[in-house]
C-alpha cells in the first residue's frame, strides 16, 4: 500500500533532480533528513529560486521568499513536505 | 608596409599606421597588423574531436553529421556541470585542455549569437506570460561563459566576452594580440557557435552545425593577421565560418588566406 507521505516525498526528490538538473543523482541517493543548501546536497541560492519556482508551478502554492521561516521549509525534503501539505490544506 | 617598424613593435600586437592628424573619424587607417604565435589548437563539432578527424575533414570536406550535439566534460564535476548550456560545454570542451597544466592565462570568448536556446526559452516564458527560470536568467547573459570558466577554474585573469558580426573570430585575435601586447605570456581565445532554435532560421545563416575552436596564443611571428579593404565591393564571403573556413585552409597547409565580410577583409599569412 502507498503512503501518501513517502509518495510526496519522492515527489520532491524527484522535483529536485529534474528542475536542477543534477544529472548523476536518483531519488535514492537523497535522503528525508538530508541538509539541502550548503553542506549536505551542495545546493545553492541559484537552485533555492529555481526549487522554489518548481515547488510554486508543480502544487499551485505561492512561497513568500522574504518570510523568515521560509529558510526553515528548505531545509531537507521532510521539512519540504510537510510545508506543501500544510500550504495545500489551507 | 613600413618594415622597420613591423619589426620593431611586432609581437603579437596591433600596429595603426593612422593619419591621425585632421581624420577625426579614423577612415584613413590603412592597415592593421597583428603577429602571433599559436602554440595549441583543439576544435570540437558533432563527431569532429580529435586532430585526425579535423584532418580528415579538412581533407574531405565532410559535414559532420553526427547523433551527438554535445561535447563531453565529464571532466567536470557533476554539480559543476550541470547547468552548463550546450555553448558552454563546447566552449569548455576545446577550451580546457589548452589551459590545463598552463599558469592562468587571459580568456578572450567569442561567440556571434551566443545562448540562443536559453534567450528563446526566456522569451517564450515571457510570452507566455509564465515566470522565468532564475537558472536561465542568470545565465542568459553573453558573459555567463567566461563567468562560470573563472568560477569552475578558480580563476581571476582577464576575460573578455565578444559578440562581433561575421568575423568575430578574427576580431577576438585582434583583441587578445592586445593582450599579449599588454604583456600576458599567453592567451586563451575561444570561438564558440550553437544551432539555434529553428525560428531563428530565417535570420542566422552562419551556424552550419555546431561548432567551437580554441587556440592558446603566445607572443611570436609565426602567423600575420592584417586588416584591409575589400578588393572589390562585392568579394565573396567564406563558405564556412571563418573559424572554421581557416582551420580547413590551415589542415590543407595554406600560408595565405583572406577573409571579407561586409567592409572588412582580413589577410592572413603563415610563416614558412
Amino acid at each position: 500500500m502507498s503512503d501518501p507521505q513517502q509518495d510526496l516525498n519522492r515527489d520532491l526528490k524527484q522535483l529536485i533532480i529534474d528542475a536542477l538538473g543534477l544529472e548523476d543523482i536518483s531519488v535514492q541517493d537523497i535522503d528525508d533528513q538530508q541538509t539541502l543548501f550548503g553542506e549536505g546536497l551542495g545546493l545553492d541560492s541559484v537552485d533555492a529560486l529555481e526549487l522554489g519556482l518548481a515547488i510554486q508551478k508543480r502544487y499551485g502554492i505561492k512561497i513568500d521568499a522574504d518570510a523568515k521561516d521560509t529558510r526553515n521549509h528548505f531545509s531537507n525534503v521532510a521539512t519540504l513536505a510537510a510545508f506543501v501539505t500544510a500550504r495545500q490544506a489551507a | 608596409m613600413r618594415a622597420t617598424r613591423q619589426s620593431a613593435t611586432l609581437q603579437g600586437l596591433c600596429s595603426e599606421s593612422s593619419p591621425r592628424q585632421g581624420s577625426p573619424t579614423g577612415r584613413e587607417v590603412t592597415s592593421t597588423v597583428i603577429t602571433f604565435d599559436i602554440s595549441q589548437w583543439r576544435a570540437w563539432a558533432p563527431g569532429l574531436q580529435t586532430p585526425d578527424d579535423w584532418q580528415s575533414w579538412a581533407d574531405h570536406d565532410l559535414h559532420p553529421c553526427a547523433a551527438e550535439q554535445v561535447p563531453d566534460v565529464s571532466f567536470l564535476p557533476a554539480m559543476q556541470r550541470r547547468r552548463l548550456s550546450p555553448l558552454a560545454r563546447m566552449a569548455f570542451a576545446v577550451g580546457w585542455p589548452l589551459a590545463e597544466g598552463c599558469e592562468p592565462m587571459p580568456l578572450v570568448f567569442v561567440s556571434r549569437h551566443g545562448e540562443t536556446p536559453r534567450t528563446f526559452s526566456i522569451l517564450s516564458d515571457l510570452a507566455a506570460q509564465q515566470p522565468l527560470s532564475p537558472t536561465q536568467f542568470s545565465l542568459s547573459v553573453h558573459n555567463a561563459v567566461i563567468g562560470l570558466w573563472s568560477i569552475l577554474r578558480g580563476e581571476t585573469c582577464e576575460m573578455t566576452a565578444l559578440a562581433a558580426a561575421g568575423d568575430g573570430f578574427e576580431q577576438g585575435l585582434l583583441e587578445a594580440a592586445a593582450l599579449l601586447r599588454e604583456g600576458a605570456p599567453a592567451v586563451l581565445l575561444i570561438i564558440a557557435e550553437e544551432q539555434p532554435p529553428s525560428v531563428y532560421g530565417p535570420w542566422i545563416d552562419d551556424v552550419p552545425f555546431g561548432y567551437a575552436l580554441a587556440l592558446r596564443l603566445t607572443p611570436g611571428r609565426q602567423w600575420q593577421l592584417a586588416l584591409g579593404h575589400p578588393s572589390s565591393p562585392d568579394a565573396p564571403r567564406p563558405a564556412l565560418p571563418h573559424a572554421l573556413s581557416w582551420l580547413q585552409a590551415t589542415l590543407g597547409g595554406a600560408r595565405s588566406l583572406s577573409h571579407t565580410w561586409n567592409r572588412r577583409t582580413w589577410n592572413w599569412q603563415r610563416q614558412p
